[in-house]
């Protein structure tokens, strides 16, 4: 099942490439046209000054994205008002060391992820299955990412770097989120 | 339908034509040496292919295989098909194209340097993984080599990493080569000085046409996605054969070790530019082959140079966008360089989106030729916008929670690999193999249901997988959650369609290569096709 962000992702990314399947075919059977002309009907010069228009228009698109997004980047979400909790992540092959176990719901828990070997990444599941939390952990670092547990159950922490042989072994099964 | 026999250029029409081709000699070894890369790198592909089935079928749990052979088959079929298959046989490919718009191979010593240090480094990874174990993924993450829980040695670790270095230098040698062959005389520069040639090759004259001039008219655009992806994989290349130095030095034993986030950014400061060793000379491959079947010059202005500059520098500027998860406490350079290089990364999508343009304009209203090379080559640049689409939201740090790791990647990384790349490389071999080989396709119908069976098949297989991702399906998992198991069925369904067309493509290229030789391509008939 998707995140919200993963169903606008997907929506998103339908609506161009069905925009771009209509133009790609729309250029396919303008060779019907051709056929008939002999390729003799298309001002070429024109179509070439068209071009860094197209570029600019690009241009326009990237640059509304990268405003709407780039302030949401996982680096620039992260606040430093304290935390109702703090858990302590630590990832070692093949297997995650989580303190403490339990957290209640409405509490503001900021999770300390860390590693003892390779890299590893904790992906967090709520109990519907969703990924709802995605964190790198660097071998001689600690990355901190906090979350607002808004609903009661038992979490599931998946590593998501390969980490050797028994990477998909490396489950959490149980981090429980109390009512 | 006519046949897949390449149309010659319309005279007159193309900035250069066949009448600039070299000595005999030259081309009749430029052939030859052609021919062993697209047959080493096909055998690459047959065995990259397999293994990458069987990666499939245990994760749909239809075979069994070990833990750690099943990551080993991982990490040699990333290797082989990405740089065995499809970078070598594009890296292969380049030289027939540059001759054929006049510029032939001016020394053959780079050229066997690039193909016999691939082979040998490809032997070396085969060994390493799937006889002594190594089994670090393709991208064998700093300090994961050296922490193998009793799987490989140190020592497997050097001589794995001794042969991705022996593939580092045939990519170097190819920059070379390919940089020999551009800035040469062949550019016909007005001032035949090194400063001109070099402008030349990189566009400076499409874009200042009185100051760079060039008695070749206008100089061939597949030049310049050749010329820009030779500097920058010979730029991005070395930094990556450092940290394949340290790794050999520490598996001696030696008591050395890397900063852990230094090792990912000197990875990917190769990691990502190796994506362009194939995108950019397929986007040269378009550049030289649309125009054939449309039956006029490519339709580009000065944009595209623009373009290609862009590319040239900012392709050297966007690997920490591979890092975005990567974000440790206090360590603000890592973060800022995921803020720089969001955009950076977008101003990629720059020579792409000029490229899809010219290409679609130059196709727009023209007559043109519809067999299976040039169907190839459509579904190909069709796939190039789909996977360019992705791209952006990969690109997209804010995104990257829900992507970073799942299948997503993979299968965006298949959409690009093997539905561009992939399909231009069959495009390719329909478009040049009767040349090459001095004969027709045997059957034009045959390559048809290739077409069919490999867009339907491989379209089905990673539209699968990015769902999975979206669903969170983590990558690089021998065994996937049950909840992801109806979805790696249905895409074993569409894997063996595509198993299937492979199969067809092979029996025709077999019966291809045992007929007699022709001695007038244009006047052959081939089974299933109408005459030429």
């Amino acid at each position: 099942m998707m995140t919200s962000l993963g169903r606008g992702i997907a929506t998103g990314y339908l609506i161009f490439v069905a925009l771009g399947l209509i133009i790609a075919f729309g250029v396919l059977w303008s060779t019907k046209a051709g056929r008939r002309d002999k390729g003799q009907g298309v001002d070429i010069e024109r179509a070439e000054r068209a071009e860094p228009w197209w570029g600019v228009f690009v241009v326009v698109l990237l640059a509304i994205l990268l405003g709407l997004t780039i302030w949401r980047a996982p680096w620039f979400s992260e606040d430093d008002s304290p935390k109702d909790v703090q858990v302590k992540v630590t990832g070692m092959q093949f297997g995650f060391l989580v303190q403490p176990t339990t957290v209640r719901v409405g509490q503001h828990v900021e999770f300390n992820v860390a590693s003892k070997d390779v890299n590893h990444a904790m992906g967090l599941y709520n109990p519907e299955g969703q990924m709802i939390m995605n964190v790198e952990a660097v071998p001689g670092y600690t990355t901190s990412r906090s979350y607002l547990f808004t609903e009661p159950g038992s979490y599931t922490i998946r590593c998501l770097e390969f980490c050797g042989y028994q990477h998909h072994k490396m489950i959490y099964p149980a981090f429980q989120v109390t009512a | 339908m006519t046949t897949t026999t390449l149309p010659p250029a319309p005279a007159g029409a193309l900035p250069y034509d066949d009448s600039e081709m070299p000595l005999a000699l030259v081309q009749a070894k430029t052939r030859r040496f052609v021919l062993r890369v697209i047959w080493t790198s096909s055998a690459f592909l047959v065995i990259a292919g397999i293994l990458g089935l069987l990666l499939r079928l245990r994760q749909g749990e239809v075979i069994t295989l070990g833990d750690n052979f099943w990551y080993a088959i991982m990490t040699a079929h990333g290797l082989g098909a990405f740089v065995a298959w499809a970078g070598f046989f594009l890296m292969g490919i380049t030289f027939w194209v540059l001759m054929k718009v006049g510029f032939p191979l001016r020394s053959f010593v780079l050229p066997e340097v690039m193909y016999w240090s691939m082979v040998l480094g490809v032997v070396g990874i085969v060994l390493t993984t799937l006889l002594a174990g190594f089994a670090g993924s393709w991208v064998f993450l700093y300090p994961l080599p050296f922490f193998s829980a009793g799987q490989w040695s140190d020592t497997v670790t050097g001589v794995f990493a001794f042969s991705v270095l022996l593939a580092g230098v045939s990519i170097l040698a190819y920059c070379a080569a390919v940089l020999h062959t551009t800035i040469s005389p062949a550019l016909k520069a007005t001032k035949d000085t090194l400063g001109q040639r070099i402008a030349l090759a990189f566009g400076f004259g499409l874009l200042f046409p009185s100051r760079f001039k060039t008695t070749r008219g206008k100089e061939p655009y597949p030049v310049l996605p050749f010329a820009v992806n030779a500097v920058d994989m010979f730029l991005a290349t070395l930094p990556f054969a450092l940290l394949l130095v340290f790794e050999i030095i520490q598996s001696t034993g030696r008591g050395f070790s890397i900063n852990v986030l230094l090792a990912g950014n000197l990875l990917w400061a190769f990691g990502h530019p190796v994506v362009y060793l194939l995108l950019f000379p397929a986007a040269a491959t378009y550049y030289y082959l649309i125009p054939r079947y449309a039956g006029r010059e490519l339709v580009a202005g000065k944009a595209v140079a623009v373009a290609w500059l862009i590319a040239l520098t900012m392709n050297l500027f966007v690997w920490a966008h591979h890092l975005y998860m990567n974000y440790p406490d206090g360590q603000n350079v890592q973060q800022s360089l995921g803020t720089i290089m969001q955009p950076t990364t977008y101003a990629l999508v720059l020579p792409s989106a000029l490229s899809l343009y010219s290409i679609a304009a130059t196709i727009w209203r023209s007559n043109f030729q519809w067999n299976v090379a040039s169907k190839f080559l459509v579904a190909g640049i069709v796939s190039w916008l789909v996977a360019g689409l992705q791209g952006v939201i990969n690109a997209t740090a804010a995104f990257q929670e829900t992507l970073h790791n799942t299948l997503w990647i993979v299968g965006h990384f298949h959409n690009m690999a093997f539905l561009n790349m992939g399909l231009l490389i069959f495009g390719a071999m329909y478009a040049f193999l009767p040349e090459l080989m001095g004969k027709p396709w045997w059957n034009e119908r045959l390559g048809s249901w290739h077409l069919w069976g490999t867009i339907i098949g491989a379209y089905g297989w990673v539209t699968c997988q990015m769902i999975q991702g979206l669903e969170g399906a983590p990558r690089r998992w021998a065994v996937l959650p049950d909840q992801y198991l109806t979805l790696t069925h249905v895409s074993l369904g569409f894997l063996a369609l595509l198993v299937a067309a492979q199969l067809v493509f092979a029996y025709n290229l077999w019966t291809t290569l045992r007929k007699s030789p022709f001695d007038d391509p244009s006047a052959v008939q081939v089974r299933g096709g109408t005459q030429a």
